[in-house]
């Protein structure tokens, strides 16, 4: 029962499902199943890496200069950026160029700076949330949601760019309509 | 001539940020259920996006590309910040409902990938023409889906009350923009479609009449 408590409450906290954060990147990726797995796991690094930064960031931040806080973010995922391209070319250097495509498509997007700011307001909201470990246990929530909806899209995938779907909603709008009625179901969940 | 100012005015009709590219897509889903929301994410986009690809496109273009899309991001979390605290004078009921989708807009694809493939290959005055049109074609779409949503769901148009007899709740839900938008562009596309298909038929009838 709890297990299901646990999976009702991951559902209920997808940021794509709940709050549409990196939507668009799912639609970029979405043309193949392999760049739509590889982009959601390079947006579970980010986005976990991310959050411990973030959690710097906003402890250290003073409140009269919140209207930095982007640019912080910003920073800290444009470095996280070039480290990540850096490990891959020196890890697998005969890989990288199949690689960086995903790690180019999940830098900057609202899937990632979204779940920055998705929890720095949880924290302001609740001062309990206020430790690294939650941090980053919150990025890596996030990041794991974004693959489970990444997988509940590749099972219709096909079928939603089938040439049984009217031409005029093949693809993106299907798609869309798709995530909107799984939305629907999540939403019932909360 | 023709060709190249209809690619000009792609950005509000036949190549549209939202309906066509599916960019920009999470405001329009969460936001988009007042004209309020609308107007403050209208200023926002329009502002940031503008200014940021703007000054973006001064950028050496012999810069690598993940350097040159760091400084992008770069550029417009500067932008963002007086653009934040003109809004919070303007709209500043609106600016707490938007809550984290306000600084999102700095990081939009129009702008950090759009803006490589598409604005900064053309000539400038070309450039800020265009980038204007998607601008445009962006807040066309923000505002019409904000009006219909709103006065669906909450039965009122800038938070007065319209006299609708049947409320559609949903639509004010995250799900509700999702399936919303999804019949928007599908329509978007059939309406675009039938628009080739006449301008096919009307210039083969123009060549058939030589």
């Amino acid at each position: 029962m709890y297990l299901v408590n646990d999976i009702i409450a991951f559902l209920a906290a997808n940021l794509i499902l709940s709050q549409a954060l990196g939507t668009s990147t799912l639609f970029v990726a979405a043309d193949s199943r392999r760049k739509l797995v590889g982009t959601a796991c390079c947006i579970t690094i980010f986005t976990t890496i991310g959050s411990a930064a973030a959690y710097f960031i906003n402890k250290l931040l003073p409140s009269e200069y919140k209207n930095f806080t982007l640019l912080l973010y910003v920073l800290t995922i444009g470095l996280l950026y070039i480290g990540l391209l850096s490990a891959v070319y020196f890890i697998t250097p005969e890989r990288f160029e199949k690689i960086r495509k995903y790690i180019h498509l999940s830098a900057f997007n609202c899937a990632v700076i979204g779940t920055l700011f998705t929890m720095e307001q949880k924290s302001a909201n609740d001062p309990s949330l206020m430790k690294l470990g939650e941090y980053v246990k919150f990025g890596l929530e996030a990041g794991l949601g974004f693959i489970t909806a990444a997988l509940i899209l590749t099972a219709a995938f096909r079928k939603l760019n089938s040439s049984k779907v009217p031409s005029s909603f093949r693809g993106g709008p299907a798609i869309l309509i798709y995530l909107g009625i799984i939305s629907m179901a999540v939403y019932s969940l909360k | 001539m023709n060709e190249r100012r209809s690619r000009i005015f792609d950005g509000v009709l036949g190549d549209n940020a939202v309906l066509s590219g599916l960019m920009v897509i999470s405001p329009v889903i969460i936001c988009g259920n007042t004209v309020k929301n609308a107007e403050a994410l209208i200023y926002a986009f329009s502002a940031i996006t503008f200014l940021s690809v703007l000054i973006s496109s001064f950028v050496p273009k012999k810069l690598p590309y993940t350097i040159k899309v760091i400084i992008y991001a770069i550029i417009s979390s500067i932008v963002y910040m007086p653009v934040k605290t003109a809004a919070e004078k303007f709209y500043p009921d609106s600016i707490t409902r938007i809550g984290i989708y306000f600084p999102l807009l700095a990081v939009n694809s129009l702008i950090i990938l759009q803006s490589e493939a598409r604005f900064f290959k053309m000539k400038k005055p070309r450039m800020i023409a265009s980038l204007t049109f998607y601008i445009i074609g962006f807040d066309a779409v923000m505002l019409l889906t904000a009006f219909i949503r709103e006065l669906l769901a909450y039965g009122t148009i800038r938070s007065k009350m319209a006299d609708v007899n049947t409320l559609i709740s949903g639509l004010g839900e995250p799900f509700g923009g999702f399936i919303f938008l999804g019949l928007m562009c599908g329509a978007y596309r059939k309406i675009r479609s039938m628009a080739k298909k006449e301008d096919n038929t009307g210039s083969d009838l123009n060549v058939s009449g030589k």
